[in-house]
């Protein structure tokens, strides 16, 4: 009985070993998928391009800039430099709920353009398969669901940092007429 | 490989742009000065300096492959050539061509794609044909051959030169750039004669250079400059730091002197425990032990805070000395003469008076008084517009000043003074009509800004400072030139905003003079903390004119607009907070007798501006707000405090703008309205910020007082200090959580009626029992939390 038993198990791990030798269908391949950092702001699970992401900065503190339109939060201190910090729920036309405790910000950054993305939390690093991304829902109609890369099956809402960056209309710019 | 080569064509074109900078200047001052000198062999020494400048500039050019500035630069070579030989006649229109031409090889060097030659280049070919068309092609092509072998040459004949003109020396690197022309001219003893009289060159003469120096690009030293400002941070962080442990060591003398006042008892017990002996040292004996250890512990701890606090005050006080110390250094090495902004100012003169048909003369003294590089920079503007106007406005015709018995050439001079406590006089002075106090007063008068009897009563030197005012312009016809009254309002900004003055001084047909007084070097930014509606904001020290408090009853509306008048004149008024739109914090409405103003002014407008209260005055280290918010109304940037926070930085014009447009509402409130706001108060407890701020921002927007409190324990102590009319926590805090806030504010009698409102990420069914079984009235899962939601169960509640 000890010996049947003992060759069960065996099996077993040869299995379960031959099974984690192989290499997964595309999730490894390059091409075929992203790196992206999981992360939750108010219930909703979004995603973005790891390689975008200068550093997560945890929030203790904000200033309100009078003036700003809504999806600009505020400004925080980054080490001595002043860091924009927008929350992207505003961007697609979201009703803002939920209180989140917004504590750290994910700074996204390319040569021209450098900001803060809220979030409450962040949930780690994993691949994408390019796959499994959807095109935006219909019913996200926001100005800017143009920033939306896609929706997971998981409803991981996966964003399109280099769009959100490149668009002028993120920038604020108000000219006074003088 | 390539990109290396890359990158170092891109180092060489940025010193060669450096370089052809200086040579272009050379050549057109050079041109200048051409046309004032009379005697030829004092022209013939300018040609040669400029023939070889062009020279220099066609090698350097060369050899960065600009082709087209090679082109231009040979063809000026030739003509130079033929103007050394007497072959060709210097008139003005030839100058004209020149002067062209090195504004074409500016456009080259700087925009090449966009920059045409053709043009140019016809004009030049037609001066070289008039002036002998066989000999200049051969002759630059032998130029361009013996080049190489003969650059030592210069060296041996400035023995005759060197007093004539410095120009040469003053670019020690011409030599190195590239090789200086062939044949020098053999030693010209009647250029000794000819010392050239000050006046003709008067940047060039006084001109003397340090002779160690070195060369490094401004960029380096700007860089330096930021750094050497970013100090300024970590002198206020000691500061405050400084301020914090202060404060620690008065809450332990505090404790200290309370302890020492219950000394006496302490022994007692002591005593009493020491006679009854063995049994009850258990007890109480064991405790005033204790307790005597911790008063020794106590006073260790306040002594070494007393150490800590006198070694950061000395930190502080050092650093801040070391920080100070750095940045007027730093400050001194970006200075720079006068002489850098002056060099463009004879053809600017030159091209104003040639549109106008008249003859002026231009005198600089002083160009080596040295001055902060970005203050030089913001006054050439200012210089501008000023010669303009002395140009268009001040001096005559030629014609004109005949009649009145004055040389037909006028003449404007600067000259630039040290003063003493590190200031700078710059004066400008035009020998022409002078400005009439009666015709500025018709114009102010005309435009509005002046009653008839205001100018009857004025002086003839405020009327003329009326100029000053925007709109004001006494030339009767706009030219591009001026006319349009800007101008000199736009001096005047700029002058007050570098912390100068501006004063004038003018005799009715004799002359003005402009008299500008600035800092040597650029002051820190120095801000006013003040707050409003709860948020704190800098506004720059400079913009603030005074600071005043405005009784309620002297406010008065004026066509929809809120006035106070301040020693006799109407001054407009806003609420800070409206102009902002920062959201209303209730508790600033109750019933105030005074306001607490403040005076506001970005050039000659003026708008007083109501605010809570005014916090400090500091230095201020201005930062941009970052790359996304470019441009933000009515805000300039931002700044870190010492204890880390960021504090948002005004932009006085934009909110004397933003308050002319604000269709004022008025800034009292009814009474009925107020006794209705101010009675109900809500306290928030809530361990994250954010959230905090949030509700805090919600709530305090719908119009009711808010207190916030970090945990359970903070609300209960509130809770029983102060009166409130509801609660909302969350339920998740560290020491106490919402459910046991919500049985300890039931359990207490005075607390036992407060409506208690539990905000919770906790969405289990038991919970929300948990809840309502300890009391709550109301239980909201953040997950569904929207503001109306919220707003809506309060007002229910109360």
């Amino acid at each position: 009985m000890n010996k049947a038993r003992e060759k069960d198990i065996n099996r077993i791990l040869k299995e379960r070993a031959k099974e984690l030798s192989e290499v997964p269908a595309d999730d490894g391949i390059e091409e075929n998928s992203i790196e992206v950092i999981e992360f939750v702001l108010a219930y909703e699970k979004y995603a973005i391009e790891s390689s975008y992401i200068d550093e997560v900065y945890p929030m203790k503190d904000f200033t309100v800039v009078p003036g700003t339109p809504s999806f600009v939060l505020g400004i925080i201190n980054l080490r001595g430099r002043i860091l924009s910090v927008i929350d992207i729920r505003r961007f697609f036309d979201l009703p803002v709920k939920g209180l989140s405790n917004l504590n750290r910000v994910l700074v996204v950054k390319t040569s021209e353009m450098e900001l803060g993305i809220l979030s409450d939390f962040i949930l780690g690093v994993r691949r994408l398969p390019r796959k499994d991304i959807h095109p935006a829902l219909p019913t996200l109609t926001g100005i800017r669901a143009k920033y939306l890369h896609g929706v997971t099956d998981e409803g991981l809402v996966v964003l399109d940092v280099q769009k959100m960056l490149q668009d002028e209309d993120i920038i604020v710019h108000e000219e006074t007429d003088i | 490989m390539l990109s290396k080569e890359e990158e170092f064509f891109k180092e060489l074109l940025s010193m060669y742009k450096i370089e052809a900078e200086e040579h272009l200047k050379a050549i057109s001052s050079g041109l200048i000065d051409l046309e004032k000198v009379k005697t030829p062999d004092e022209r013939k020494g300018i040609v040669e300096v400029v023939y070889r400048e062009a020279h220099s500039l066609k090698g350097a050019s060369r050899a960065v492959n600009l082709g087209d500035v090679e082109t231009v630069c040979q063809s000026m070579e030739s003509v130079f050539s033929m103007m050394k030989r007497g072959n060709i006649e210097q008139t003005a229109d030839l100058i004209d061509v020149l002067l062209k031409a090195v504004d074409i090889i500016d456009q080259l060097i700087n925009a090449p794609e966009s920059t045409d030659i053709s043009a140019i280049m016809s004009k030049l070919h037609a001066v070289e044909e008039k002036g002998g068309s066989a000999e200049p092609s051969p002759e630059a092509a032998a130029q361009a051959a013996d080049e190489p072998e003969i650059i030592e040459q210069p060296e041996k004949e400035p023995p005759a030169r060197n007093t004539v003109k410095p120009a040469p020396e003053e670019k020690p690197k011409s030599a190195k750039a590239s090789p200086p022309p062939k044949e020098p001219e053999p030693p010209q003893e009647t250029e000794n004669a000819s010392e050239p009289a000050s006046v003709s060159q008067p940047i060039e003469v006084q001109k003397t250079l340090v002779s160690d120096t070195i060369r490094i690009a401004t960029a380096k030293l700007d860089s330096l400059l930021l750094q050497a400002e970013e100090m300024l941070a970590a002198k206020l962080t000691a500061e405050q730091h400084n301020k914090d442990l202060r404060a620690l060591s008065t809450e332990l003398e505090q404790w200290k002197k309370r302890w020492e006042s219950y000394d006496s008892e302490i022994s007692q017990v002591k005593y009493g425990a020491d006679a009854k002996k063995e049994q009850s040292r258990n007890n109480g004996g064991v405790l005033v032990d204790f307790l005597l250890w911790n008063q020794e512990q106590l006073k260790s701890l306040d002594s070494r805070v007393n150490d800590l606090t006198r070694i950061s005050d000395n930190n502080a006080r050092l650093l801040g000395g070391m920080v100070n110390n750095l940045l007027e250094d730093m400050k001194k090495v970006l200075m720079l003469p006068f002489s850098t902004l002056l060099k463009i100012l004879p053809k600017v003169v030159r091209d104003l008076s040639r549109d106008q048909g008249k003859d002026v003369e231009l005198i600089v003294r002083g160009s080596t008084i040295e001055i902060d590089r970005r203050i030089l920079e913001e006054l050439k503007d200012p210089f501008i517009h000023l010669l303009r106007n002395c140009v268009d406005h001040g001096l005559e015709k030629p014609g004109e000043r005949n009649k009145n018995g004055k040389p037909a050439t006028g003449t404007i001079s600067i000259s630039i003074s040290q003063q003493s406590g590190n200031k700078v006089e710059i004066l400008i002075n035009d020998d022409g009509r002078g400005i009439d106090p009666e015709k500025v007063r018709k114009v102010a008068i005309k435009k509005g800004l002046l009653s008839e009897a205001d100018a009857a009563a004025m002086s003839d030197e405020d009327s003329r400072m009326l100029i000053f005012q925007s709109d004001v312009s006494t030339s009767p016809i706009i030219t591009d030139i001026s006319g349009r009254g800007l101008g000199m309002s736009i001096v005047r900004e700029k002058v007050i905003k570098l912390g100068g003055t501006l004063t004038l001084e003018s005799e009715v047909g004799l002359g003005t003079t402009f008299k500008i007084l600035l800092p040597v070097t650029l002051a820190t930014f120095r801000g006013i903390m003040i707050e409003v509606y709860g948020q704190v904001f800098v506004i720059p020290t400079v913009n603030v004119e005074r600071v005043l408090r405005i009784a309620v009853d002297e406010i008065k509306t004026v066509e929809n607009r809120e006035t106070v008048t301040i020693d006799g004149k109407p001054l407009a008024l806003a609420h800070l907070g409206d102009v902002l739109n920062v959201p209303k914090k209730n508790q600033t409405l109750q019933q105030v007798e005074f306001h607490q103003g403040m005076l506001l002014n970005s050039g000659d407008k003026q708008v007083i501006f109501i605010i809570d209260r005014i916090i400090s005055e500091q230095e201020v280290l201005v930062k941009s707000l970052g790359k996304q918010l470019s441009r933000v109304r009515n805000i300039a940037g931002a700044t870190i405090l010492g204890t880390g926070k960021v504090v948002t930085i005004l932009n006085v014009a934009d909110l004397i703008q933003s308050a002319a447009r604000l269709n004022l509402a008025p800034t009292r409130v009814s009474k009925t309205e107020e006794a209705k706001l101010e009675k109900k108060s809500i306290l928030v407890a809530e361990d994250s910020i954010t959230s905090r701020t949030l509700l805090k921002n919600i709530l305090e927007s719908a119009g009711y007082r808010v207190k916030t409190t970090v945990d359970g324990v903070d609300a209960l102590t509130a809770a029983r200090a102060e009166e409130f009319d509801l609660v909302v926590s969350d339920i998740e805090m560290p020491r106490m959580n919402g459910f046991d806030l919500v049985a300890s504010i039931r359990a207490d009698n005075r607390t036992a009626d407060l409506p208690v409102i539990l905000v919770t990420a906790l969405e289990s069914r038991e919970d929300r029992e948990r809840g309502i079984d300890v009391g709550a009235n109301a239980y909201i899962v953040k997950r569904s939390f929207d503001q109306s939601n919220l707003l809506d169960v309060i007002r229910k509640l109360i």
